[in-house]
């Protein structure tokens, strides 16, 4: 991952709150976390929705805008102070026309299919008590580093059983 | 082509629709940011004022939330009801081209006059009122998203000023933000005021 890092040129910092991306945008740009930790979330009039969250030295993007170039329903927000590389397609673009790194760009993805993978089971499972194990299972991190309520948005309950099921 | 002269003439742009509403977007990103940043400044900052008629950060805030429960509304309205298809491209109107460009803050401050309506001058105001404009902009930024289904040049919203004189929705826009963006680059001279201040006030108590 160390050599699309590279490729990074610009630096960006967030503010607790601040938004990398809004709704509706075109962002084709990837992002890799120098540290903090971000939400990416879904919102209609009604409420949020949380998809999936980025910590210190993960990759993140608005994946449906990079691969379209067109605009993305999503919103990504810092809930903690962030600082951010930011690597654009064209930069990525370049970086793939070299046959070996094709290569470590398509172990990516595949490790990207896979997580959406464990996330749909997650949001298919009923049990929200499975939801909650599966989710502790795989990332311990999750409940260190986010505040409750958005982990319970992401598991898709209440906070209210979030904090039962966390007693237990 | 006499109307292509006269467009000429008046140098109104025609913009992709898309690339509007990207560049709106984006401003509206930077001023939930702007305002996120001022929600962690303590109530004495938010209520500090240079002179008794002037306004404050939050005072500044509430006459753009007055301003929001004006326009949200009608254009969350016009946008459900209208029938006007999207077009690829957009163009300003006359008067809405001039009263967004007026709206944009000049390298020498031009001072306007505030509609009383709009005026919260001291006005018991709190905090909540951060938290009202952010959800002001999270609304504006859906009916963003809603405008793509309609067309920008076609429907159109009446202004706080007169119900008949109206502004094409992507007019509305842009004059609805640069709005906002005035006001804020206001909060920032109140924020610059209060720390000249303060260093006054220091160097006084400095020499006593």
């Amino acid at each position: 991952m160390k050599e699309i890092i590279a490729l990074s040129t610009k630096t960006i910092t967030l503010e607790r709150n601040e938004y990398l991306k809004v709704k509706g945008s075109i962002d084709c740009n990837v992002y890799y976390i120098e540290s903090g930790t971000l939400r990416i979330f879904i919102s209609d009039d009604y409420e949020e929705q949380i998809i999936r969250f980025g910590y210190k030295e993960n990759l993140i993007a608005a994946l449906d805008s990079f691969l379209t170039g067109k605009p993305s329903e999503l919103y990504i927000q810092a809930i903690k102070k962030s600082t951010i590389k930011v690597i654009t397609k064209p930069q990525i673009d370049a970086f793939l026309q070299v046959d070996a790194n094709r290569n470590l760009w398509i172990k990516i993805l595949e490790d990207l299919v896979l997580q959406q993978m464990e996330r749909e089971i997650d949001i298919l499972t009923n049990s929200p008590r499975e939801r909650y194990e599966r989710v502790f299972r795989r990332s311990p991190q999750l409940f260190q580093e986010v505040p409750n309520r958005h982990i319970a948005n992401y598991l898709r309950m209440s906070p209210e059983t979030f904090s039962r099921l966390k007693k237990c | 082509m006499e109307n292509d002269l006269l467009n000429f003439a008046l140098k109104l742009k025609i913009m992709q629709t898309e690339k509007l509403i990207q560049s709106l977007l984006e401003q509206v990103r930077q001023i939930i940011n702007q305002v996120e940043t001022i929600k962690n400044y303590d109530l004495r900052t938010l209520t500090w004022k240079e002179n008794e008629t002037s306004w404050n950060m939050l005072e500044c805030l509430e006459h753009l939330n007055l301003y929001g429960d004006f326009y949200l509304p009608q254009i969350e309205n016009k946008i459900k009801s209208s029938r006007f298809k999207p077009t690829p491209e957009f163009k300003s109107g006359y008067l809405g081209n001039y009263f967004a460009k007026s709206m944009l803050p000049k390298a020498k401050l031009n001072k306007m006059k505030t509609f009383k309506d709009k005026n919260p001058l001291n006005e018991k105001l709190d905090k909540t009122v951060i938290d009202r404009f952010i959800s002001q902009q999270i609304k504006l930024l859906e009916l963003l998203n809603q405008s793509r289904n309609v067309s920008l040049g076609k429907v159109r919203i009446p202004t706080s000023i007169s119900n008949l004189i109206k502004l094409k929705l992507g007019d509305t826009f842009q004059f609805f933000i640069n709005h906002i963006i005035r006001h804020l680059q206001q909060v920032d001279r109140i924020k610059a005021a209060m720390k000249k201040e303060g260093t006054r006030v220091a160097d006084l108590q400095h020499a006593l």
